[in-house]
């Protein structure tokens, strides 16, 4: 943690690898193991992690830290899915757009970073990193040459890295 | 997207983050706050043409120096109540401190007072000005400095907002210290205590609604 408050991007990916694993266990105890939630619940709480780290005081154990912040992750996920669930069920259809804006604050967020890409290079990404097409596939609806798709998508998420790094600060 | 994805992006989105760079936001916060309070302050009330006078004298800085003793226990409050899991241990005691030396004050301010001056001693002349100017010197304090906690990570929100705001009421009444005309450490430690404390309430009621992150 404390490399990564440095800067250092190997161990501050080692950093949530490791807390990946830890938040898997932690949430599937909570919610069941296999529960729907539990990958993006994991992943809120790792970006929480990134985006929070400067709250960390490097004087204070890290553990209660990051249980803190996997427990508000859980409560705000539990209040949420409390005001869903009393949704009446003429209102399913209004349930699914709600849960699409709230659930998927890191998806927004992605959202939000591949818009500022080319239209092109966003459908690419969404093809290959989000809808797991393969390359090849993506090179064949894209009408581009596989090279061009994977020098394409490592650009992209450069862009996008970099966005997250300014918009951070 | 894929975990590890995610984790690959934002290890190169990683970039050097100072750990103090919390505290420095609420910090400007505070002064924000200030500048907002002697605005209100001297704006509404205007300004005192006594100050060479008043400033030589030693009641005119208890005040202040009470409540920023205060603010100071309430500021390291705030900054372990935004950072989850941290023990708040030290700012308590500060404030417990400051509390403390006023109570030490007032009960020699009273035992020097002859006992038929003793109500005007506590009452002094603005007892119903006081909490309510202190109470709205510190509303620009609140607003800013309950964006800056926001934007850092409190788990529980109510204590939160109740450290916020008694941070709040202690940057206001530092401020609205320099205007008021009182100068019994016994109205001090009824008066400035009771606005501080409403702060602190108006702030454990917002946490909850303005807090969350």
């Amino acid at each position: 943690m404390l490399r990564g408050l440095d800067g250092d991007a190997g161990a501050h990916g080692e950093l949530l690898t490791l807390m990946s694993r830890y938040l898997r266990g932690y949430f599937g105890r909570r919610l069941g193991a296999g529960a729907a939630e539990l990958e993006d619940l994991v992943q809120d709480t790792l970006l929480t992690i990134h985006l929070k780290r400067e709250t960390y005081d490097p004087n204070q154990p890290f553990t209660p830290w990051a249980y803190m912040l996997a427990r508000y992750k859980m409560l705000d996920h539990f209040r949420k899915d409390r005001a869903r669930t009393m949704v009446p069920l003429e209102d399913a259809g209004e349930l699914f757009a709600t849960e699409n804006a709230e659930e998927g604050a890191v998806r927004r967020d992605l959202g939000k970073l591949l818009g500022g890409l080319p239209p092109r290079q966003s459908q690419l990404l969404q093809d290959v990193k989000l809808a797991g097409l393969s390359m090849e596939e993506a090179a064949a609806k894209s009408g581009m040459s596989v090279s061009a798709v994977k020098v394409s998508i490592h650009r992209g998420l450069k862009i996008m890295a970099k966005r997250v790094r300014d918009a951070d600060g | 997207m894929r975990t590890d994805e995610l984790i690959a992006i934002l290890a190169g989105a990683t970039t050097p983050t100072p750990p103090g760079r919390a505290r420095q936001r609420l910090l400007l916060a505070c002064l924000i706050g200030a500048v907002g309070a002697a605005a209100l302050v001297f704006g509404v009330l205007g300004f005192r043409h006594d100050y060479a006078l008043q400033m030589r004298t030693a009641p005119f800085w208890m005040k202040p120096a009470y409540t920023t003793w205060l603010a100071v226990g309430a500021f390291m409050l705030v900054d372990r109540m935004g950072r989850p899991g941290a023990k708040a241990t030290t700012g308590r005691l500060v404030l417990i401190g400051a509390l403390a030396a006023i109570a030490v004050l007032a009960a020699i301010n009273l035992a020097v007072t002859a006992p038929d001056g003793r109500m005007h001693a506590v009452m002094g002349r603005s007892s119903l000005l006081c909490p309510i100017a202190v109470t709205i010197s510190a509303i620009p304090a609140m607003v800013a400095i309950m964006i800056a906690l926001r934007g850092m990570a409190p788990t529980n929100l109510a204590r939160a907002g109740l450290a916020a705001g008694l941070l709040a009421g202690g940057v206001g009444a530092s401020v609205y210290a320099l205007w008021c005309r009182e100068t019994t450490a016994a109205f001090v430690a009824v008066w400035y205590t009771l606005g501080i404390v409403a702060c602190g309430g108006v702030g454990a009621l917002l946490g909850p609604l303005v807090l969350r992150w």
